[in-house]
């Protein structure tokens, strides 16, 4: 019998939980936290929180961008292609957190915000191409997103610099 | 026309797309892209992405310029035979074989999905050569994981669809190929 492992339809596991994002961008917030020069529990709160509200902010944003530029699809699923595009799509922030990780715990290295900007990039994308796929019009449904990550990731870096 | 340079643009663009889209490739055009291509861009990535990692050695005085050349052709060997062995081991456990897409194709796609890798290491070869900046990490990682995301559409090419095992196994040829680089780099290859 062959061992089937995770869900073959998409459609099926997809509730559009953001749970396991938000646990994403919070690990993130904690690898920064313990990132810096000198450790302080202040700045490992703040850059939790700081994490969690870039999380919330980015999957919401995606959202919108998401139901206001495909309105036909909107009315049509009653929002549910735009929450599953998202879900799907970044859901892809989970291998680079487990690479986060490791990299950080087992060797030490200091490129938490490398890992970040490429999670950040990557599932934002995928979001975007998720949406092309449930019938989403225009390549807008990729560049907007990606276009997003990219202030994101840069805002993100810079916010991290001003952490105390 | 001749085919081959009909075909060329065509090999090109098709790794260029590798990296906005990966999902349209693997499914449609994997089967024309031949596997020397695919692995040249992937031994090419890694070749570059290795000579990185040598100039900032180099300039921090810890090896010879002849020792950077060294890494550089062990880069080689690792986006060639390196991915070979990390696609097959994702082709093995994904029970490929009971899937359409034979052991070649797997190859192939998982070393076409390095081609961002490529563009960010010839990015950051540019900005260690002109500026001088220690570009290994920030170029060099970054472009490693790019490549996640199409390896994650192949596996699940061929394992059947299942999302979560490709993310799963994904991020250990991921961690795999990283951590390989790391070990390289503390015996000072």
């Amino acid at each position: 019998m062959k061992t089937q492992l995770g869900y073959k339809n998409p459609a099926l596991g997809s509730s559009g939980s953001f749970l396991p994002i938000y646990m994403c961008f919070t690990v993130f917030g904690i690898l920064i936290g313990f990132n810096k020069a000198e450790f302080k529990i202040i700045s490992l709160l703040m850059s939790v929180a700081i994490s969690l509200v870039i999380g919330l902010l980015m999957v919401r944003i995606l959202l919108l961008i998401l139901n206001s530029g495909n309105p036909a699809l909107k009315k049509e699923t009653g929002n549910q292609f735009a929450r599953e595009s998202v879900s799907q799509g970044m859901i892809f922030v989970v291998p680079f957190t487990v690479l986060a990780v490791l990299a950080q715990v087992v060797l030490g290295w200091d490129t938490v915000m490398a890992f970040v900007s490429a999670a950040v990039m990557t599932a934002a994308a995928s979001a975007g191409t998720e949406a092309m796929k449930r019938g989403a019009r225009g390549i807008k449904n990729v560049i907007l997103p990606s276009l997003l990550a990219f202030v994101v990731s840069t805002g993100w870096m810079l916010i991290v610099g001003l952490l105390p | 026309m001749d085919v081959a340079a009909q075909n060329k643009p065509t090999r090109i663009k098709t790794a260029l797309k590798m990296m906005i889209n990966p999902g349209e490739v693997v499914k449609q055009q994997m089967g024309k892209v031949p596997w020397p291509f695919s692995l040249s861009v992937s031994g090419l990535a890694f070749c570059l992405f290795f000579l990185q990692t040598g100039l900032d050695m180099f300039r921090a005085n810890q090896i010879s310029m002849t020792m950077v050349f060294i890494i550089s052709g062990i880069g080689i060997v690792y986006g060639t035979l390196g991915v070979v062995l990390i696609a097959s081991l994702a082709w093995g456990l994904s029970q490929g074989s009971q899937s359409s897409h034979s052991l070649g194709w797997t190859i192939s796609s998982f070393a076409l999905g390095y081609s961002a890798t490529f563009v960010y290491a010839l990015t950051g070869l540019v900005f260690s050569l002109a500026l001088g900046w220690k570009t290994a990490v920030a170029f060099g990682i970054t472009g490693v994981l790019w490549a996640l995301r199409p390896n994650i559409f192949t596996i699940r090419a061929i394992s059947g669809d299942r999302t979560a095992f490709s993310i799963a196994l994904a991020t250990l040829c991921g961690a795999i190929l990283l951590f390989g680089w790391a070990l390289l780099g503390r015996f000072g290859l």
